[in-house]
Parts: structure tokens; C-alpha cells; sequence
């Protein structure tokens, strides 16, 4: 057996759809407060959501990571996916992807130890969402191989836009702060 | 009777409680769940509850004196 393309194939696939699934999980906890779709969608459903695409994701780059070692085409040691620059394949490209990746399972975990760490560290840390999506992005147009592909480039293109979209939304839409619940739902059903 | 508690530091305002239960739950001028009263025996406390993405709030069923 000369070169066997599967596991070159599934990291590929894999890393892109981790990084959709972050994508969509960054939208969903954007949107969870500005509520652009008015109280149609239930903020419990969009935090079930929101959890649901981020543990999937994680859970895509675990298969991202395992299909890189067990690779023949970029050699990746186990010890280079947890170590920033360990890797001979493009190891700065490749460090942003496992600096990302180390900082979104810390993120993901804080949400359980919310009560030990108190709510404002918490939210504090939830703001590195942002430098992991960053982070990915750079990960995935400099390590990943089709990003010169017009399909992949468009995926992270839309990915971008969308977040920042959605992050200006959040930051200049109406003020959640100044409503109350006794005055809010009647202007809402009499508009 | 339930008794109800906020944790103030894990409350980020989603203001769903008070969405639920009105007249149990209110958001402050800082956008924080504050509570009406102490004590409820409104069965949708226990919804609000469940409903906060936080987790922030703490329901104990209690022996009404």
C-alpha cells in the first residue's frame, strides 16, 4: 500500500466541518440576546443549539486530530496536536489550529465550572470565542490545503461576514438593558 | 411553597424568568433578574428555572409555615 488517501481526505473534511460547526455555534450564542427573530425562538432553544454545535465541533476536531497522525501525507505527531509548533507541516499555520482548538475546549468546559469560577470570569472567558474563531479561520486559510479552492475560500469568507454581522447586531442592536418585562410584551403585541 | 434564589453572579439578564414568571421574577435597570418575592407557589418558577440558560436560579421546595 503506497499512500492510502482516506485519513488525508477525513482531516481535511473533518477540520472544515469543525470549523462550520464553531461558525454556526458562534451565530447561535450571538444571536441568543439580540434576538433577531423577535421571541419566535425561545432563548432556552437557541443555548441548546448553541452548546449542541460547539460539543459537535469539539468533537469534529478530536476526528480532525486523529486523522492527522494516522495520516501518511503530513506527518503529525500524537504530541503536535497539544504543542504549538511541534509540527515540521507548516508549524505556525499549524499552531494557530491547536492554540484555537486548546482555548475553545477550555471555553466549553468553563460553562460546567461556571459556579466555581463565578459568572463575571466566566463571561470574561466566553469572550476568547472570539480570538478562537479568529484563530481558526487563520488556522484553516494558512494549514488548510483547499483554501485556495473558490468553495473553501467562500466558506471562510461567509463565515466571517456572517460573525461579524451577527457581532455588530448583538453590539448595536436594541439595548436588552432598558427592558422591563411589564412594559416589553404589550408594546410587542400592540406593534 | 417554593423558595427561590438568584445567583447574582451567574444571572447575564436573558430575562426569560421574568418572560415565564412575571410576577415572580423582574429585570433590574442593569438588565439582572431580581426577585419579586421570596416565596411563590406559582409552579412556573420551576419552568423559569429550567428555562435560564444560566442556571442561575435555585428552586427548594418548602413546608409552607
Amino acid at each position: 500500500m503506497t499512500h492510502d488517501p482516506t485519513f488525508w481526505l477525513l482531516a481535511r473534511a473533518s477540520g472544515l466541518t469543525a470549523y462550520l460547526l464553531l461558525t454556526l455555534s458562534v451565530l447561535a450564542g450571538l444571536v441568543v440576546k439580540s434576538r433577531p427573530f423577535g421571541r419566535a425562538l425561545k432563548t432556552a432553544a437557541v443555548t441548546d443549539v448553541h452548546r449542541f454545535f460547539a460539543l459537535l465541533g469539539l468533537g469534529m476536531l478530536v476526528l480532525h486530530g486523529v486523522a492527522l497522525v494516522l495520516d501518511s501525507t503530513v506527518h503529525m505527531p500524537v504530541a503536535a496536536l497539544f504543542v504549538p509548533f511541534l509540527s515540521t507541516y507548516r508549524p505556525t499555520a499549524v499552531a494557530f489550529g491547536v492554540l484555537a482548538a486548546e482555548l475553545a475546549a477550555l471555553i466549553t468546559v468553563s460553562f460546567s465550572l461556571r459556579r466555581w469560577i463565578g459568572g463575571r470570569n466566566w463571561r470574561r472567558l466566553h469572550y476568547a470565542t472570539f480570538l478562537v474563531f479568529v484563530m481558526g479561520t487563520v488556522h484553516g486559510l494558512t494549514a488548510g490545503t483547499d483554501s485556495a479552492q473558490p468553495w473553501a475560500f467562500s466558506l471562510y469568507l461567509g463565515a466571517v461576514g456572517a460573525v461579524a454581522f451577527a457581532t455588530a447586531w448583538r453590539v448595536l442592536g436594541r439595548p436588552t438593558r432598558t427592558r422591563t418585562t411589564t412594559t416589553t410584551p404589550a408594546l410587542e403585541r400592540s406593534a | 411553597m417554593y423558595r427561590i434564589v438568584i445567583d447574582g453572579s451567574l444571572c447575564s439578564g436573558f430575562g426569560d424568568c421574568a418572560d415565564l414568571a412575571p410576577d415572580v421574577f423582574e429585570l433590574d435597570s442593569h438588565g439582572k433578574a431580581n426577585l419579586r418575592v421570596g416565596t411563590s407557589n406559582d409552579e412556573r418558577v420551576l419552568e423559569a428555572a429550567d428555562a435560564c440558560p444560566m442556571g442561575a436560579i435555585r428552586v427548594e421546595e418548602v413546608q409552607a409555615a
